[in-house]
């Protein structure tokens, strides 16, 4: 019997070669594709060797994207295998614990090398039936760092997987039944294209083991691409949360989002109450706290994203509401070890951790708050950089006097004001000594604040009243524009990733029509007010500020536009609008800018 | 050499679209519509409280896989459209491990939902090993209210009867199933639909099962077409998935004529729900003022002989119980805590119950044991 199976498999190879198959065109034209397309994807697949996954470069200065759990616990830096068959050294730039990504960075052989990448695609037009090609390193199969290759379907598109343990919750993400096993994770998903649509992370395994079960998870390339901004700012990222609990009521056939509690938040100083539907959020309608959720989960917190609002008024009539709300953190802050949990052993020396190789040395640095603060600096000196060569206000240490005229509180007669900011100076000549000063005059009122001064009142800090701290705001603009980084001593500077910047609209313009663009973020600190400095990321000009007295309060903001050049070439803007909260306290229009260095 | 054909069928249907041929994503829109997903009993020992079940028909009759997720009271199903519904159970079909269940209630009606043709289905070709298929189900309970469920694809493997086992117990259904290559059988998919590459209804994915002799999961469906040869008291009857559709009952051994129906022996004992085929007896409530309660027969007590018949199951006991009339002297030995508690029980004919209307399950006629 087994000896005719074999003859019969002999005389069919037999057959086979003689007369090889006839295949339609079509299938060879697929099969040549397929070829060509894994040829493409394979490049820039990265085996994450050091915590025993995958990952892929997103540019050719060696920025790959992974998973959180493949490189977020253990040492910055990497080893990573590349298909060329060789191992390069890595560190990581920014870690996304909840969103379970990390951002890393290979280091070529020498500054000008160029490593494969692969290209962006956009995952919000992968549709469920799709088919998908995932690439990495599963099992650790290998050793030359050859990608496997694994092809099946989009099983599904938003999908929602709850967080594991607190962390690692996959929101907005594409299901697909091409095989994820342990050492895919971080590995690419790419479309037919061969573009990048999602980084496989996760898969549904129950009874037969840590598997693939034929249901695995990618995070959708365009969330990562949300948090590119921060990840490559070398932070440790944190999700957005509402400031407000919801809940499904499921009472009716069709379920609806409703708000229960507000918490002290933009969202409460903006509004928001119990009971109100939420039925959209940031663009996308809501019904199931799920797509809440799922949208929530893909945004950075600290954005400002619109919200789409019906509430029952008091005498019974539905209205909706659009509203901006600036989201809070939608973590927790991670419960301190207890001595007991710690896997130190008491008595017993903590090993010393490794040394970093000096090639990892040279661009990592450990700070609080941060993956990689090297990254931090890196791209907080670039932003100033650009922002100092539009205003080219540095050095202008001496008194700032600038004139115009605007409108206050949006009333309609415009009237001449003064902004003015001087410095300290010590008694000479007869002259007296003179401390910081910042003086406005508008509409024929003046108000003035000693910002160095200590123990300032908080009525004075928020003068004029109305406008949040505009006297304070000033001064705070001059010491950046004026001094850089010097003048904010301390937790100084930083860079805060990339945001949704939103212009201010006018009244009439209602927020669904309102657009944002992506800006850079820069962060200060000083006597304890925090700023927020929006760039436009490509020329560094400076779009606004936005200054934070009491996190419970609302900001003062300053938006920038109309930008004039002068006789130095500086790059000063015309128009300025200072927004509260909901009102705009003041429209103005410099007319005359007097420094002095 | 099958391998090597294998490929080239899936090269031609699975991935190239022919002219005149959909999409998938354009066949999944057009028929995730026609699922839905279930919500029932379940929820412990790896037994998934959730499920898919088929739309077949405009006004919402529903077939799914006969297990433990119908066996509670509250079976709710959420449409495509995100609807919540009630789902009542019609008829349950053990032998082709195959329910049907209705969607809706009095006041919630249908007429115009997306279903699957069975008529058209039952008439169709068997599908071959190596046709490509999708299959549709709610795995891992991915999907709620509105979010549609997954699509899977893979090849036919097999075609032929299936020697499967769930925990220990052996599958209910013994007839012929498509054996599929894909991973379609995992939690909550029981009951979803395998269709060909055009979306066209082939089967109901099974259960979770492991290979009887090589104890590997296998993914399999039990196909529209499906039908087996029940034994009973008169002979042998054949039964459909069809005949279940169709006459909206599960097969039942005609009574014989020269005997009349017996009249229930009724003991007053509820049993724990029979989730499982071997759910072994244990005494859920027992009935105030019962033949059991007079003798002292106590909640969380396990009948273990019958007359000195050991009882390993429900089933077993029912099938005993149904020897005995009312009077008739039946000795019980129950374990209790470590002891064999042995007493005498004289049942009585059953109380009067409500008249049930259409659509009540079945087993419901066995007083005494809840379903």
């Amino acid at each position: 019997m087994s000896v005719s199976i074999l003859w019969a498999f002999i005389l069919s190879s037999v057959t086979t070669l003689q007369s090889p198959i006839a295949l339609p065109t079509d299938v060879l034209k697929q099969e040549q594709e397929r070829v060509a397309l894994v040829k493409k994807i394979s490049p820039p697949t990265v085996a994450v060797v050091s915590g025993g996954g995958s990952g892929v470069l997103i540019s050719e200065e060696g920025y790959a994207l992974t998973n959180f759990h493949v490189v977020g616990t253990g040492s910055p830096a990497l080893k990573c295998g590349l298909p060329d068959g060789k191992l390069y050294d890595g560190v990581i730039v920014g870690l996304d614990k909840m969103g379970d990504l990390a951002l890393i960075k290979l280091i070529g052989p020498k500054p000008e090398f160029k490593f494969p990448f692969a290209t962006m695609g956009d995952s919000d037009e992968v549709q469920t039936g799709d088919w998908a090609v995932a690439a990495g390193n599963p099992f650790l199969l290998a050793s030359d760092f050859t990608p496997t290759v694994t092809f099946g379907l989009v099983s599904g598109t938003h999908r929602y997987q709850y967080p594991e343990r607190g962390m690692f919750e996959y929101t907005d993400c594409i299901q697909m039944d091409a095989s994820i096993n342990p050492g895919n994770s971080g590995g690419p998903l790419f479309n037919m294209k061969g573009q990048l649509i999602g980084i496989n992370g996760r898969g549904s395994f129950d009874k037969r083991g840590r598997v693939n079960s034929g249901v695995g998870y990618a995070i959708s390339i365009n969330q990562c691409k949300k948090f590119m901004g921060s990840l490559k700012a070398g932070l440790r990222v944190e999700h957005a949360g509402l400031g407000a609990l919801v809940g499904t009521v499921d009472d009716s056939a069709i379920s609806r989002v409703l708000v229960n509690q507000v918490i002290p938040s933009d969202a409460m100083r903006r509004g928001i109450q119990p009971e109100d539907q939420i039925i959209s959020f940031a663009g996308r309608p809501i019904a199931t706290v799920n797509q809440f959720k799922n949208i929530l989960g893909t945004i950075p917190a600290g954005w400002k994203v619109p919200i789409g609002i019906r509430r029952i008024t008091e005498t019974g009539e539905t209205k909706r509401i659009d509203l901006l709300v600036r989201l809070t953190s939608g973590e927790r802050p991670e419960p301190p070890v207890k001595p007991e949990q710690s896997q130190d052993r008491p008595g017993q020396p903590k090993p010393a951790p490794k040394p970093l190789p000096d090639i990892v040395k040279a661009i990592y640095e450990s700070k609080n708050g941060y993956a990689n603060f090297h990254f931090n600096k890196v791209s907080r000196d670039s932003a100033l950089l650009r922002l100092q060569n539009q205003l080219k206000l540095l050095d202008q240490k001496g008194d700032w006097i600038i004139k115009g005229t605007g409108t206050l509180q949006e009333k309609n007669n415009s009237s001449n004001w003064q902004l003015s900011i001087s410095t300290a100076r010590e008694a000479v000549e007869g002259k007296p000594a003179k401390p910081d000063l910042v003086a406005v005059s508008l509409d024929g009122i003046d108000f003035s604040l000693e910002p160095l001064k200590a123990d300032l009142e908080p009525k004075a800090l928020r003068d004029p009243p109305g406008s949040g701290g505009l006297l304070v705001a000033l001064f705070q603009m001059r010491q950046l524009l004026a001094l850089g980084t010097a003048g904010f001593p301390g937790e100084g500077i930083s860079h805060g990733g990339m945001e949704p910047y939103w212009a201010p609209g006018n009244s009439a313009e209602p927020i669904t029509q309102r657009k944002s663009i992506m800006a850079e973020v820069l962060k200060s600190s000083l006597g304890g007010i925090q700023g927020r400095w929006y760039l436009d990321p490509e020329s560094g000009y400076l779009l606004a500020v936005e200054f934070t007295i009491d996190p419970n309060e609302d900001t003062c903001e300053i938006h920038f536009a109309n930008p004039v050049t002068d006789s130095a070439g500086r790059r000063l803007p015309r128009d300025w609008v200072v927004i509260h909260g909901d009102k705009t306290f003041a429209r103005l229009k410099v007319s005359d800018w007097k420094l002095s260095p | 050499m099958i391998r090597k054909f294998t490929a080239i069928a899936f090269l031609v249907l699975g991935t190239t679209i022919l002219p005149g041929q959909e999409s998938l994503s354009q066949i999944f829109n057009k028929t995730y519509p026609k699922l839905v997903k279930l919500y029932g009993a379940g929820g412990i020992r790896g037994l998934a409280g959730y499920g898919t079940g088929v739309v077949i028909s405009p006004d919402g009759l529903v077939l799914t896989v006969n297990n433990h997720l119908i066996e509670g009271g509250d079976l709710v199903a959420h449409l495509y459209d995100g609807t919540r519904v009630p789902v009542k159970v019609i008829a349950r079909e053990p032998e082709l491990d195959a329910a049907l269940l209705k969607l809706g209630s009095a006041k919630q009606t249908f007429d115009d939902l997306p279903f699957f043709d069975v008529e058209v289905a039952v008439k169709a070709k068997l599908a071959a090993p190596g046709d490509p298929v999708l299959a549709f189900s709610n795995a891992f309970q991915i999907a709620t209210r509105d979010e549609p469920v997954t699509i899977m694809q893979g090849n036919i493997a097999s075609y032929g009867r299936l020697f499967g086992k769930i925990g220990i117990f052996d599958i209910p259904y013994s007839g012929n199933v498509y054996v599929v290559d894909a991973i379609t059988n995992n939690p909550g998919s029981a009951g979803g639909a395998l269709t060909d590459r055009n979306g066209n209804l082939l089967g109901l994915v099974g259960r979770e099962v492991r290979n009887e002799l090589t104890n590997t999961w296998v993914n399999y469906a039990i196909p529209i077409q499906a039908q087996i040869d029940v034994r009973g008291p008169t002979g042998i009857t054949r039964t459909s998935i069809m005949d279940l559709v169709r006459k909206k009952e599960a097969y039942r051994p005609a009574p014989k004529a020269d005997k009349p129906a017996q009249v229930e022996a009724y003991t007053g004992m509820i049993l724990v729900s029979n989730l499982i085929d071997r759910t072994p007896p244990f005494v859920e409530e027992v009935v105030p003022g019962s033949p059991a309660a007079l003798v002292g027969i106590r909640a969380d007590d396990l009948i273990v002989y019958v007359d000195g018949i050991p009882v390993p199951s429900i089933i077993s006991y029912r099938e005993l119980m149904a020897r005995y009339k009312p009077g008739d002297k039946v000795r019980m030995d129950v374990r209790r805590r470590d002891q064999l508690v042995g007493m005498e029980i004289v049942p009585i004919k059953p109380p009067e119950v409500p008249k049930q209307g259409p659509g009540q399950a079945i087993h419901q006629i066995i007083p005494g044991v809840r379903p």
